[in-house]
């Protein structure tokens, strides 16, 4: 589903976020990837739908390359990924609803929707999303009226409504109360059981990340320091990835 | 050590401003009866001036209204064309230079420029609202532009959507209301510049204070005095009902 080859990422001025990345994900995974801040987690998310530009490497999703995508076919390809962050990143101002049909932008005319018409197919989908996670009896209220939760849960009902492929969330839980962790895990688990989505989230959490994870992926500056299923990490892993306490 | 030494070079600094402005507490308290003299000539307002008073008043504010419409866009290409984060630097730092340039100068000044080169009126007030507003919003543009959250952004080009959708929901839904919102509060500092550009012979309710107060008229005067606070007044509760309506 992901195929990831020799992925590096130079961020200006001249920091080498990602050292040569090779990972393949498959359809139905639900990878988790670890790592400590400033590991490279958000900027690999970040490059799979070219949030971040390759330095070099190629990306293909869904069997379409995404690296070297003219305009037109790297919006093609977007619409077959979902993002979750962990600022939510919601249009403050807007509905709900409205921000559930974001999600649909890749498909519709772009004049039409920027007068803000979608045909009744996209907002019949968008409440059906927003039932999948729960949230819609909250339609019609402004977005930035709801709680940290609601508002994430909004946004994994917009990358849903995208039909998606794959999905990446980055941190989705980190900047929500504790308590709310295993709601959002939940509803991405859901999702990836009951539809067949592939998931890559990255986690802060190690027990979050064993819980949930079908596959772990950990990185460590820059690099896949460990690659294998949750029962595989042990304390020599976690180490590996995290490293001794005392380093840098 | 330091901040007394900034406090002694402060307190030298005032007392060359005292000498050098001429500034006298005595002189001022000896002027006190010609203020309330003045005043008491004032009184009561002549209020067969009324009308045209009040027709002064509305021109005034046609004036605000027209010149920050058309100040409002115009602002708009030069306020992304100085945005840091829109545009490149071999764009940005040049219609810098050119806002701070024409924004250094006041609406009043702006106003003898255009009444010599197109006659007296209210055109010339006009152009002087929209040269002055053109470039002091088209800064207030950029730095809501610059001020904009990237996240909302982001998410709305992971859906895969094209240029002009980013622009229409990622990006408009952050600065309109903030753009809208500095329209109208240079309306308000429009209408209170517009009410003195009479006074150059660029039209309004200026003209008729400088004509009543040079006829050495002061019950008229204070009538268009007073009707001049009660339009700011006016305006100003219109325009920050409408504010608040915006956040």
């Amino acid at each position: 589903m992901i195929e990831v080859a020799g992925l590096r990422v130079v961020l200006p001025p001249a920091t080498v976020a990602l050292h040569g990345i090779d990972l393949v994900v498959r359809q139905g995974e639900f990878v988790v990837v670890l790592g400590r801040s400033g590991a490279g987690k958000t900027t690999f998310l970040r490059s799979l739908n070219r949030l971040v530009e390759p330095t070099a490497g190629t990306v293909r999703v869904a069997g379409r390359a995404i690296t070297g995508a003219g305009a037109t076919e790297l919006r093609a390809v977007r619409r077959q990924i979902g993002m979750v962050f962990q600022q939510f990143n919601l249009v403050r101002r807007a509905s709900v609803l409205e921000n559930v049909l974001a999600g649909r932008l890749g498909y519709v005319p772009s004049v039409a929707s920027v007068l803000g018409r979608f045909p009744q197919t996209d907002l019949e989908l968008a409440r059906t999303c927003l039932a999948q996670v729960g949230l819609v009896h909250l339609a019609g209220r402004r977005a930035d009226t709801l709680s940290g939760g609601e508002q994430q849960r909004v946004a994994i009902a917009r990358a849903l409504a995208q039909r998606p492929a794959v999905i990446l969330a980055d941190e989705p839980t980190a900047s929500l109360d504790p308590a709310l962790t295993s709601s959002i895990m939940d509803i991405l688990k859901t999702i990836n059981r009951e539809h067949g989505l592939t998931l890559v989230v990255s986690q802060h959490q190690l027990e979050t990340a064993l819980a949930y994870a079908t596959r772990i992926v950990g990185f460590r500056q820059g690099r896949v320091a460990f690659d294998g299923p949750p029962a595989a990490v042990t304390p020599t892993v976690v180490q590996a990835i995290y490293g001794a306490g005392d380093e840098r | 050590m330091k901040p007394r030494a900034a406090l002694f070079v402060a307190v030298i600094v005032l007392a060359w401003l005292v000498w050098d402005t001429g500034a006298d507490p005595v002189r001022l308290a000896r002027g006190v009866p010609w203020i309330l003299d003045f005043i008491m000539r004032m009184m009561p307002p002549d209020l067969r001036v009324l009308p045209a008073a009040l027709l002064g008043a509305l021109k005034t504010v046609e004036i605000a209204l027209l010149g920050t419409a058309v100040a409002a866009v115009m602002a708009l290409p030069l306020g992304f064309l100085s945005a840091r984060n829109v545009a490149p630097g071999p764009v940005f730092y040049p219609a810098r230079a050119v806002l701070n340039f024409f924004r250094s100068v006041d609406t009043l000044v702006y106003a003898l420029v255009f009444v010599a080169a197109v006659g007296l009126g209210p055109f010339p007030g006009v152009l002087a609202v929209v040269a002055y507003t053109t470039t002091s919003l088209a800064k207030l543009y950029s730095e809501a532009v610059e001020g904009i959250d990237p996240g909302p952004v982001d998410a709305i080009t992971a859906t895969g959507a094209t240029r002009l959708q980013i622009l229409r929901f990622g990006v408009m839904p952050q600065i309109l209301p903030l753009f809208l919102s500095y329209v109208l509060y240079r309306l308000e500092s429009n209408i209170r510049a517009a009410t003195v550009l009479g006074f150059v012979g660029a039209g309004g309710i200026g003209f008729y204070l400088q004509t009543y107060l040079r006829m050495i008229d002061y019950p008229a005067a204070s009538t268009v005095l007073l009707v001049t606070v009660a339009m700011v007044m006016v305006v100003d509760a219109i325009s920050s009902r409408l504010r608040d309506r915006l956040v």
